[in-house]
């Protein structure tokens, strides 16, 4: 019998507790990709390819106040600015809906594909989206979700906007971020709502990357001691803004990790510690023929690691399975949306496997090799 | 036959070291399973203490929070002086047009931000609310740029103690009063003269208008009224169900809290199994003299559910003290209604608790079932004989 088998023998001797070692670990691993999964999905912005030049402003005094349509032709003579479109979340329902999962934006149509490189749209739906003033472009993922078609007439209800809209579907994009909005023309939300002329943020693209921070300045200067003040901002500044406002979940998430962590090491080490006490006696026997302490104690590394890892088989792969084949969004009813398992994160679960095998083996490691032979071959328990 | 209980408890200690790991992870997860719950509950309570049965609140027809409704100054004046509308001392109508702004704020002590929600109050509005009351400092005087902030959200806000200062719109405004809401929504506010905070923030429409009922009939009669007239598309409801329907925010938290339930639980029944299970294996003997001495198949299935219960309830128990401490300890999020800070507080109901405690239960006596059946059915014979 070679070393291998013997540990292999050992650890499946009582296949019950095996299987219930593993499938623990594997219980408690798959809760700890969820969280951080959560965790990773309200804490860190998604970084995208096109958000790097884009300048986001917005009222001094908070998102919820508009700024007013005069301000763009103050922005477009700046220096660095290349272009600039009114981004106003309408933040419609959709038909009959409770809740609608996806966002609705007012721009202008013509500077969208400047600010917005990444969508991918066919030329002859650009063009109809330039056109026609109630066209809309909609995101793929939605598109598919309902099954628009070109053409649809998609009625909005304003909650927060005093005014509804019909849009009309002239594209559909995708290869952004987030391919789960609906884009249409700032005019007809201007016209529907009486001329009010006013907007919710701008989106400024500056010329070059390196004149990021001077087009920023530049901006929160222009409007300084005006009426309506601003604040411009990177993309990633911005939602490094709004991730903020979470407040205390993130801590609470991210304490519940380290409790999952910490009750999932206690579990699997009594688990070992139960194994081992168990074999006490043979473990003395094993010492009597001249097996060496570091040999036993490779045993017990073994057969402690050889577990976790199947747990960790078990339970990281099973999250990463489920949350890449269910639909999140419609299970948490939109309130994480894209929920990748991130490499990162795999690998972080992964470490806790490891540690795991390596701690738990160590308090009957010192136990077996405390014990006198003697002591060990009169074990009873 | 049964036997006693003192003999389950006794071999609940006996191996204890093996029955640590076990009550410390029940413990854990009943621990977090109810400070989640209890978030949820602090948040729901939070809207349910709001309201007063005798107020309606009228918002712009579709909007879906206070804060994004729109009131015109001649839809007011429409309304205001409908009969049912209750009168003060001085015969004006007790009504109150305020304004909501959302305001960034950093947060106190770092760099992270917040939304803060300002309501401008008109002139009733304090009478309307008798909830909310000054815990320090005095009220703001009108159009002298003054505020009265909630004690809760001073503790998470920058700048918001009484005497301090803090921009807003281009006009520096002074913090001079602390309020309190007895739990209410009015926790997460800064309070100013609604006129004023329409002046300073550049708003041409009230957000909303609390009004008070003469009585029961009134109420009714007037919410018709509201619905029937053509020229004011508004919706009318009364403030305590408008509140109660403000619990959005607890809906991810109790989506994570069942989550968080349902996978640790399974965990902890995977521990509670396996610590059984070696219990069995190691009272092999004794089982099988207890067989000999008379005890049936049955006392020994029950003998083992009751101590993997104990066991359990043990680590119920300490969970729940666990939990304890936090009671009452104020957190804040974003709401998904208003999209500003909502301060609330854990909330470890006592009902909370008992669930927690048959939650722990469940766990043991689920957990204890497989093992137990086991050693019912140890041959008596093969029993005495393992070593």
């Amino acid at each position: 019998m070679s070393t291998g088998t013997f540990v292999l023998k050992n650890a499946l001797r009582n296949k019950r507790r095996a299987g219930l070692c593993i499938l623990s670990v594997a219980v408690s691993l798959f809760l700890f990709v969820t969280l951080l999964v959560a965790l990773r999905e309200i804490t860190i912005p998604p970084e995208d390819v096109g958000a790097a030049s884009r300048i986001i402003v917005r009222n001094k005094i908070s998102l919820g106040t508009l700024l007013p349509a005069r301000q763009r032709a103050v922005l477009e003579r700046l220096p660095g600015v290349a272009a600039v479109t009114p981004f106003t979340w309408y933040g419609g329902k959709f038909r009959d809906e409770d809740a609608t999962l996806f966002g609705q934006f007012a721009v202008d149509p013509l500077k969208l594909p400047v600010l917005l490189p990444e969508a991918r749209v066919p030329p002859e739906q650009w063009a109809a989206f330039f056109k026609d003033r109630r066209a809309c472009l909609v995101g793929k993922i939605v598109a598919d979700q309902y099954h628009f078609q070109l053409g649809d007439r998609l009625p909005f209800t304003g909650t927060i906007w005093p005014c509804d809209l019909e849009l009309r579907v002239a594209g559909i994009y995708e290869g952004t971020l987030d391919d789960r909005n609906v884009f249409f023309h700032h005019d007809y939300l201007n016209e529907a709502v009486g001329e009010l002329n006013q907007v919710g943020t701008w989106w400024v693209k500056a010329r070059s990357l390196d004149q990021m921070a001077e087009v920023v300045a530049e901006i929160n200067h222009a409007f300084a001691n005006t009426a309506a003040e601003v604040r411009a901002e990177t993309e990633r500044a911005f939602q490094m803004s709004m991730i903020s406002m979470w407040g205390n979940i993130r801590i609470l998430v991210r304490s519940i990790c380290s409790v999952v962590v910490f009750t999932l090491v206690l579990v699997s080490a009594s688990t070992m510690n139960m194994a081992v006490r168990e074999r006490f006696r043979e473990l003395a026997v094993l010492k009597a023929l001249g097996f060496r302490r570091r040999q036993l104690f490779a045993f017990i590394l073994a057969e402690s690691f050889g577990l976790a890892l199947a747990g960790a088989l078990v339970g990281v792969g099973g999250a990463w399975f489920f949350y890449s084949h269910v639909s999140i969004a419609r299970l948490t009813q939109g309130i994480f949306i894209t929920f990748e398992v991130t490499p990162r994160i795999l690998g972080q679960a992964w470490l806790i496997a490891v540690g795991l095998g390596i701690g738990a083996s160590i308090a009957p490691a010192v136990a077996v090799a405390r014990m006198s032979v003697v002591e060990g071959l009169k074990t009873l328990d | 036959m049964t036997l006693p209980l003192t003999y389950h408890v006794r071999n609940v200690f006996v191996r204890w070291r093996a029955t640590l790991a076990t009550v410390a992870g029940v413990a854990l997860v009943v621990a977090v399973y109810v400070l989640v719950q209890s978030l949820a509950v602090g948040l729901e309570k939070s809207s349910r203490n709001t309201g007063d049965p005798r107020n309606v609140m009228i918002v712009r027809k579709g909007s879906t929070a206070e804060s994004s409704s729109q009131v015109t100054r001649e839809q007011l004046r429409l309304f205001k002086y409908w009969p049912q509308i209750a009168r003060d001392e001085q015969d004006r109508p007790l009504a109150s047009a305020d304004v909501l702004v959302m305001l960034t704020r950093p947060r106190r002590g770092s760099e992270a931000e917040a939304h803060v929600l300002i309501r401008g109050v008109g002139a009733a509005g304090r009478a309307l609310r008798p909830q909310v009351a000054l815990v320090a400092g005095r009220w703001f005087v009108p159009g002298q740029r003054e505020v009265v902030v909630s004690r809760r959200l001073a503790a998470r806000i920058a700048a918001f103690d009484i005497g301090n200062t803090f921009k807003a719109a281009g006009r520096e405004l002074a913090v001079v009063g602390w309020l309190e809401g007895q739990g209410s929504a009015f926790d997460s506010e800064v309070w100013m003269d609604g006129d004023e905070a329409r002046r300073i923030f550049d708003r041409e429409f009230y957000s909303s208008v609390l009004v008070r009922m003469r009585d029961e009939r009134s109420a009714a009669a007037f919410l018709r009224r509201l619905e029937a007239d053509k020229r004011l598309p508004l919706r009318g409801l009364r403030e305590t169900d408008y509140y109660g329907a403000q619990t959005m925010t607890a809906v991810p938290i109790r989506i994570l809290g069942g989550f968080l339930a349902t996978a640790m639980s399974i965990g902890a029944v995977f521990a509670a199994m396996n610590t059984m299970y070696a219990s069995v294996g190691a009272r092999t003997r004794e089982i099988g003299t207890l067989r000999v001495l008379g005890y049936r198949r049955r006392t020994i299935l029950v003998s083992f559910l009751v101590e993997g219960g104990l066991l359990a309830l043990l680590g119920g128990v300490l969970g729940c003290l666990l939990a304890l401490p936090l009671h009452g300890y104020s957190t804040g999020t974003i709401s998904l209604e208003t999209f500003t800070e909502t301060v609330f507080e854990f909330r470890l109901a006592p009902w909370l608790l008992a669930k927690g405690l048959a939650f722990s239960l469940l766990v043991g006596v689920a957990g204890s079932l497989l093992p137990a059946l086991r050693a019912a059915r140890l041959p008596v014979i093969a029993a005495l004989q393992s070593v």
